[in-house]
């Protein structure tokens, strides 16, 4: 998985105003926010770096297939 | 909001039938992408019938928020303009500017190389392909921009939310952010505004202004491994739609990846993400990166990463391929800035960290669709970037100035070009706004572009964006098509890329804000993708970052130009040759 959990969210919703392709959504009802698209993540880890509470995980993995120039 | 968290019927399926979401289903439960999902009737989440519109008045719109925007946005307020900015992301940390982490700047008083030094150098990577206008801008403008941005705290952290704020903040410019723009309109031959969707409610903003300055970046084909997925040619492609004439498009940004974790950004560079940004200073390269791809090409694979040089003494059964001038042919690696930083800075060998690919193996088209910096955009009229629409600026990556020519010459160069080029644009559009009476967008233009927006929303039947992407990202990102050219694979890939735009295009689905996001990018990387093999095809030579099988060599009798595109009268693309050296007149 690219992102993979948000664990002690605090509501601040600062990683889904920062994320770049829009990967990240927020609960209004649980006040949390929630990854909603996980095969768009870039895997830039602005996300995280921007977190004030450290509660973003990702892995190197993207969840979709990858197409390269050559391989 | 309620309507992105109730995960539905098709999306459970989707996680159901696979192990992946087996073991995700009991966790956050995050959906499948949606070409995993079994194909079912569009049934949007959200209701397009409860879009509301709103009208928001400016002199100067600027469109976009990374350091091309700050700056045109601070210096059109400072020249006396009502300024707001609207974004697709958030101040600083969309787009290519995040990961921007060296800036040049040209001290005067101890500069290694005098400006008709480094004018001449660059002129002589570039085989011709700048335009000194704008080089010259690099050596009168970076100190300034980069002391303005020191003052703001800039380099004092990895990420710039913060410094980017501090002048807005001061200056209390308003931004509106996570708005998809999708429209520019035009008035009696010049721009009078902008509109677009929010990502966050079901409301479309109309911009009526009177300037606009697009500072949206370049964009890609959401390939892997670079940050660069947000990233569109919205800009461009909105422009290129009211006639604008628009450049670059046979260039090519050769940046790889490594094979390992081929689509992680972060891996690829080795956590450069996370170091504050430093200052350059004149060094001149000729970074090709299409060598690789031609290296593969003939080789087949491993390719392991490294400058031009180096590849060609790995690879000395390789017959010439793209050209490289005499003066940035080294036996041994070229030399390195003093703290290589940066982009290009993946190209560099002395990291402590070490680059991706380096010693492992690379795969390429990480960049794909993307030209080199600063070479692809629409074309300016003049210094200011304004463009063949009067009332539109171009500034960064969205302008195709040619600071650079078709082939990246100076680390930090476009980090630096943005700040200077938003600088000139935002002034120039201020002082242009103050003759600007009165504007207003009409009221059938508005529910035309109503429609158009929110019309993958209400499709019942047709195609996803994200399989629509797919395909065109199997055409396009193979080596054998953009970065090692020949006429009949551009035609192949062409009939592919007219039959997405044509047929495809206007049968995107959407069944969220978010798919409505991605139908629109997709539609704007299908109409690029044409221009890229187009241009591609017309180009019949090699030089810089084009590469032509069937036309290996540089014609200096007929390719002393630049190539632009608008399109015509009946909707035409149409392509037309502008020599060197030769500003283009309105449309």
């Amino acid at each position: 998985m690219p992102i993979s959990e948000i664990a002690g969210c605090i509501g601040c919703k600062t990683c889904v105003q920062t994320c770049p392709t829009d990967v990240i959504q927020f609960d209004y009802d649980q006040q949390k926010a929630y990854i909603a698209y996980p095969e768009d993540c870039q895997i830039c880890h602005l996300c995280r770096l921007y977190c004030p509470v450290d509660a973003i995980t990702i892995t190197p993995e993207k969840s979709i297939p990858v197409v390269v120039a050559w391989r | 909001m309620s309507d992105a968290k109730t995960i539905s019927r098709r999306t459970f399926l989707g996680i159901a039938g696979s192990a992946i979401g087996a073991t995700a289903i009991a966790g956050n439960m995050p959906p499948m992408p949606p070409m995993d999902q079994p194909p079912t009737r569009n049934q949007p989440n959200i209701d397009a019938d409860s879009f509301k519109e709103e009208t928001l008045e400016t002199d100067v719109l600027v469109i976009g928020s990374g350091i091309a925007g700050l700056f045109a946005a601070v210096k059109a307020h400072d020249a006396g303009a009502k300024v707001l900015m609207v974004s697709k992301g958030r101040l600083g940390s969309s787009g290519l500017t995040p990961f921007g982490k060296g800036i040049f700047s040209y001290d005067k008083d101890n500069a290694k190389m005098t400006p008709d030094e480094y004018l001449a150098k660059i002129a002589d990577s570039a085989i011709g392909t700048n335009n000194p206008v704008f080089t010259r801008q690099l050596l009168d403008h970076s100190a300034d921009r980069v002391a303005e941005l020191r003052e703001w705290g800039f380099f004092d952290s990895a990420l710039c939310f913060e410094s980017f704020s501090k002048p807005m903040r001061e200056r209390d410019i308003p931004i509106m952010e996570r708005i998809m723009m999708t429209h520019l309109h035009k008035e009696q031959d010049r721009v009078v505004g902008a509109s677009g969707f929010s990502l966050d409610h079901n409301t479309i903003f109309n911009f009526s202004a009177k300037t606009v300055i697009l500072c949206t970046g370049s964009g890609g084909f959401k390939a892997s491994g670079f940050p660069l997925c947000d990233l569109t040619h919205d800009g461009t492609i909105m422009a290129y739609n009211i006639g604008a004439k628009v450049t670059g498009k046979e260039w090519n940004d050769g940046h790889p990846a490594s094979a390992k974790n081929s689509g992680s950004c972060y891996d690829n560079w080795h956590g450069q993400i996370e170091e504050r940004p430093s200052t350059t200073s004149e060094q001149v390269n000729h970074h090709l990166g299409v060598d690789m791809n031609y290296a593969a090409y003939v080789n087949g694979g491993p390719v392991s990463m490294g400058p031009a040089s180096q590849s060609e003494e790995k690879t000395t059964d390789v017959p010439a391929g793209p050209y490289v001038p005499e003066a940035f042919r080294q036996a041994g690696p070229p030399p390195q800035p003093e703290r290589p930083s940066g982009l290009l800075a993946i190209f560099s060998k002395d990291k402590p960290q070490g680059p991706p690919g380096m010693g492992s193996e690379s795969v390429g088209g990480s960049t794909a669709g993307m030209a080199i910096h600063k070479s692809e955009g629409l074309v300016p009229v003049d210094e200011t970037g304004l463009s063949s629409i009067p009332g539109l600026w171009a500034s960064g990556d969205a302008l195709g100035s040619y600071m650079s020519g078709g082939i990246y010459t100076q680390i930090g160069s476009s980090m630096a070009g943005s700040a200077i080029q938003g600088a000139l644009a935002g002034e120039a559009a201020a002082k242009a706004s103050q003759s600007v009476t009165s504007i207003s967008i009409p009221a059938e233009k508005i529910a035309q572009t109503k429609a158009e927006i929110l019309a993958p929303l209400k499709r019942e039947t047709g195609y996803s964006p994200a399989w629509a992407t797919q395909v065109l990202q199997s055409v396009m990102i193979p080596n054998f098509v953009l970065y090692i050219k020949k006429e009949r694979m551009l035609q192949a890939a062409l009939a592919y890329i007219e039959e997405l735009k044509e047929h495809h295009g206007p049968m995107l689905m959407a069944s969220d804000r978010h798919h409505l996001r991605l139908a629109h990018e997709t539609m704007n990387m299908t109409i690029t993708a044409e221009m890229k093999l187009k241009a591609s095809m017309m180009r019949t030579e090699s030089r810089c970052s084009h590469y032509r099988l069937d036309y290996p060599e540089i014609d200096n009798e007929n390719w002393q130009a630049w190539i632009n595109i608008y399109k015509d009268e009946k909707g035409e693309m149409q392509l037309e040759k502008q020599h060197f050296n030769q500003w283009p007149k309105f449309a």
